[in-house]
């Protein structure tokens, strides 16, 4: 078996390894680490799944338990995060059919505003600017241009946010966000290519 | 669809472009469109800088964790100590 297969060969991998080997052997420190690295997108993302900020703390405390008792079992065939959020994701959804509700990640919206830029031949109606000095600590009324994204991913519909954290912000594989969050490739791409561009038309508004 | 890119063909295509996912031959269509539309050009540059500013995003100062809620989930796993059923791999 090739070697790739058993962990991702990357720096991060290895050190991936041991931070997993120190989280399964309960050391303190490693789980304080990984809650702050990994509780907040969890607690976003429980959120964006159950439409509740209470629950979503909840949900994201069981899933830490379910997390700590199994990290054992844990054999890297998925990056850790991908693993962390399939267990929240399961946890989340736990949650909503206990609560009798339905999960579901149809967007409802169609197309991305995108279509209506091109002319009949296919050509821009009106020129995408350069923008220039896109920082993430660039002021514009009042707040810096990172305060100004993550307010307008709080403003995104729920799967558009939720596809967004996974992929966009954590980093996670295409096959990793369609795993966790039990959705086709297709339905993630679409979700992901709107919610992209939702956020483009809010930075471009900032840049107008 | 021929074989030149109208900016329409672009702009559908740019996610995968900024994600490393497209094919050598759109790719390379892409790039002789670039070549000479500044609009796309702009409009490629734009989808990365949005995936850029939505990357860094995710490192929003997060605080350090209160020891009570990190107590409060220790509590939990040893009162409960034999492991579930393996979630994955
Ligand atoms: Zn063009």
């Amino acid at each position: 078996m090739a070697k790739a297969s058993k962990s991702r060969m990357t720096v991060e991998g290895e050190d991936e390894g041991r931070f997993v080997a120190a989280l399964a052997a309960g050391d303190r420190a490693a789980f304080a680490e990984a809650y702050r690295r990994y509780n907040p997108p969890m607690v976003r993302l429980a959120a964006a799944i159950l439409r509740n900020q209470a629950s979503a703390e909840e949900v994201a405390q069981d899933a830490w338990v379910s997390i700590l008792k199994n990290i054992g079992g844990f054999e890297g065939r998925s990056s850790l995060a991908a693993w962390i959020f399939t267990i929240l994701t399961n946890a989340a959804r736990s949650r909503a059919r206990r609560d009798g509700r339905q999960v579901s990640f149809d967007d409802g919206g169609e197309g991305n505003g995108l279509a209506a830029a091109f002319d009949g031949t296919g050509h821009w109606k009106e020129m995408p600017a350069l923008w220039e000095e896109v920082t993430p600590e660039r002021m514009i009324a009042g707040r810096n241009l990172l305060q100004h994204v993550s307010a307008a991913i709080d403003r995104l519909p729920e799967a558009q946010r939720a596809v967004l954290i996974l992929r966009g912000q954590q980093g996670l594989e295409a096959a990793e966000v369609c795993a966790a969050l039990g959705i086709s490739e297709g339905n993630m791409r679409v979700l992901l290519h709107r919610a992209r561009h939702a956020l483009r038309r809010e930075l471009d508004r900032l840049m107008g | 669809m021929g074989v030149r890119f109208t900016c329409k063909d672009v702009a559908a295509r740019a996610d995968a472009l900024i994600d490393g996912e497209l094919g050598l031959w759109d790719r390379l269509r892409i790039h002789l469109h670039l070549a000479i539309c500044k609009g796309c050009d702009h409009f490629i540059h734009q989808m990365r800088q949005t995936k850029a500013m939505i990357r860094a995003s995710a490192a929003l100062p997060d605080e350090e964790p209160a020891p009570a809620a990190l107590d409060a989930i220790l509590a939990r796993v040893a009162a409960e100590p034999e492991p579930e059923p393996k979630p994955d791999g």
